[in-house]
């Protein structure tokens, strides 16, 4: 599948990342970029780097070497808070939701950014903070509508399935309304029918939003189907960039993934 | 029914009831640990030092001619210097290190506060006067025959007023939402983007704010001296109780603890020769500790295996 679309300037830019935990070498002098409005996918073998890329973006990791550049603003050790005020949103392998809090609740943290009462007149919940609230619940309403969960509004996160765990998670990120959203393996663990309306929701958020979306994915049905450009990452270094149909032929990554005779 | 059993039952209620007064002022010191136990897993053991050191801060305020409510609001101030102090010097060095060096730096910080609230106020016990009046409501007394101390019912309601403030600010306020999200999950929190530090900051806010007012209310009560930091010692049964992350746990097991511990005083201390009420709480944690290990209102840890 292709898409006729125009991409814009470079949204981020990573160059030559390198970064290391003591001896062990988890990313070595990786670049790739990722446009305005592009879907791109990051795929490899477990243990590739994929999830320390992506902890990079969000300044969860700080990289020995290299710089990552967002809007076109070279930055160095952001952390992960600072990220979010850039405007980079994210979800988490192993979902990290607030499981004591509802639905609701759990979105409603992802505008934390975007709301300014202050701290003396939430204390009284009155005036500027309770219009607030209103109008941000309006908003987190819409996301809900988006994500298809009206139903599950008030029930504690912990209760629910795990594919609707893994919804919630895209809506809290979603409510930040993110200019470039991580998505760390949005359907692992998932059955084909819950696959399915979450690549939907993906395009949906890409198409209708605008949003940049970096995405890691196992699935490579899923990833070819979704992603405009996919990087491959292979022990820490990028073996391959491109179209998934090129990605698809490269001799690297076919290594890489069904094993070499030595 | 026979004025003999009526009498008895008048007693009854007036033991129970003052036991519930007294609890609501347990359940106040209680409300300060759940508040920094629920943003941060911290058990905070400063808390009685800054239950103290707000009172005494109050009071010296006072006795160097400042009207009552101008010494309260720079003892609010100082509740305020000290959170930014501690998490600037405490907290933020310890970020991700494990819960049980987070709670021995609140042991150090607990005398850190003592040592500085005596050093600058200086160590004899003063006396606080809010304006209440500590005796029985006449209206009860003359209808009921109870004694009632007006002044636990001020503290009470006082207490009362405290925790709809705070549960309203918990539940529906922004700030009240990410001190949950806090509590429930950090690398979640930052990545929406909120930040810890100031979170911090805020929770030890709220919790000096609340240690300031239970340390009036309990220093008019007994004065304002040293032995305000006990009262660290007899939040943890009602917490045990109520559990660690809970309000409505506080407030509950604040009451339970003021009302057994008065009951057993006055229905079983005779028997055993008197003065159960200060061990009472202990024996009752410990044996609920074997049922049901989370307290009343905490949540039940599910692990995978």
């Amino acid at each position: 599948m292709t898409k006729d679309r125009k991409f814009g300037a470079a949204l981020l830019e990573i160059d030559d990342i390198s970064l290391a935990f003591g001896g062990v070498v988890a990313l070595q002098g990786v670049s790739f970029d990722v446009r305005e409005h592009e879907i791109r996918a990051i795929i490899g073998p477990n243990g590739a780097g994929k999830s320390s890329m992506l902890n990079v973006i969000n300044g969860v990791y700080h990289p020995q070497r290299g710089t990552v550049a967002f809007k076109g603003r070279k930055r160095r050790d952001v952390n992960p808070h600072e990220a979010a005020k850039e405007g980079i949103a994210r979800t988490f392998q192993n979902i990290a939701l607030f499981r004591g809090m509802t639905v609701l609740d759990n979105i409603m943290t992802g505008r934390n950014l975007k709301m300014k009462a202050n701290f003396l007149q939430q204390a009284v919940y009155w005036g500027a903070a309770r219009r607030e609230e209103l109008e941000h619940r309006a908003k987190v309403e819409t996301v809900i509508d988006f994500l298809e969960i009206q139903h599950i509004r008030k029930t504690p996160v912990g209760r629910l399935p795990y594919g609707l765990q893994k919804r919630v998670e895209l809506a809290r990120a979603l409510a930040a309304e993110p200019e470039l959203l991580l998505l760390d393996e949005p359907m692992a663990g998932m059955n084909l029918e819950e696959k399915q309306d979450m690549s939907r929701f993906i395009l949906d958020v890409n198409d209708q939003m605008g949003t940049s979306i970096v995405l890691i994915e196992h699935d490579m049905s899923v990833v070819m189907d979704l992603s405009d450009r996919v990087v491959v990452l292979d022990y820490g270094r990028k073996i391959a960039d491109g179209t998934p149909d090129e990605v698809r032929n490269n001799k690297d990554v076919i290594d890489a993934y069904l094993g070499v005779a030595h | 029914m026979t004025s003999e059993s009526y009498k008895r039952m008048q007693f009854f209620f007036e033991v129970l009831i003052g036991g519930l007064l007294a609890g609501v002022m347990y359940s106040l010191v209680a409300l300060g640990f759940v508040l920094i136990y629920k943003a941060s897993g911290v058990f905070n053991f400063a808390q009685g030092a800054m239950v103290f050191f707000a009172a005494l801060t109050t009071v010296g305020f006072i006795s160097m001619g400042a009207p009552f409510w101008l010494a309260v609001a720079l003892a609010l101030a100082a509740m305020v210097a000290l959170a930014f102090f501690t998490e600037r010097l405490v907290l933020r060095p310890l970020v991700n290190q494990p819960q049980i060096t987070l709670f021995m730096a609140t042991i150090g910080l607990s005398f850190f506060i003592e040592g500085i609230a005596q050093l600058t106020w200086g160590a004899q016990v003063h006396a606080l006067d809010l304006g209440i009046a500590d005796e029985p409501i006449d209206w009860l007394m003359n209808n009921t025959g109870m004694n009632i101390s007006k002044f636990d019912l001020v503290a009470s309601g006082i207490a009362a007023a405290l925790v709809a403030v705070l549960a309203v600010f918990f539940n529906k306020t922004r700030t009240g939402r990410a001190l949950r999200a806090v509590a429930d999950d950090h690398q979640a929190a930052l990545a929406v983007g909120i930040s810890l530090q100031k979170i911090w900051v805020i929770v030890w806010m709220v919790a000096g704010f609340v240690a300031l007012v239970t340390g009036l209310l309990w220093g008019a009560r007994n004065g304002v001296q040293f032995a305000l930091t006990f009262l660290a010692l007899k939040a943890l049964p009602v917490l045990i109780l109520g559990g660690f992350e809970s309000i409505a746990g506080a407030i509950v097991g604040g009451l339970i603890v003021g009302a057994s511990e008065k009951l057993a005083e006055v229905y079983v201390g005779p028997h055993v020769g008197g003065g159960i009420e200060s061990w009472f709480p202990y024996v009752l944690a410990l044996a609920f500790l074997l049922v049901r290990p989370e307290g009343l209102f905490g949540e039940r840890r599910i692990d995978r295996v």
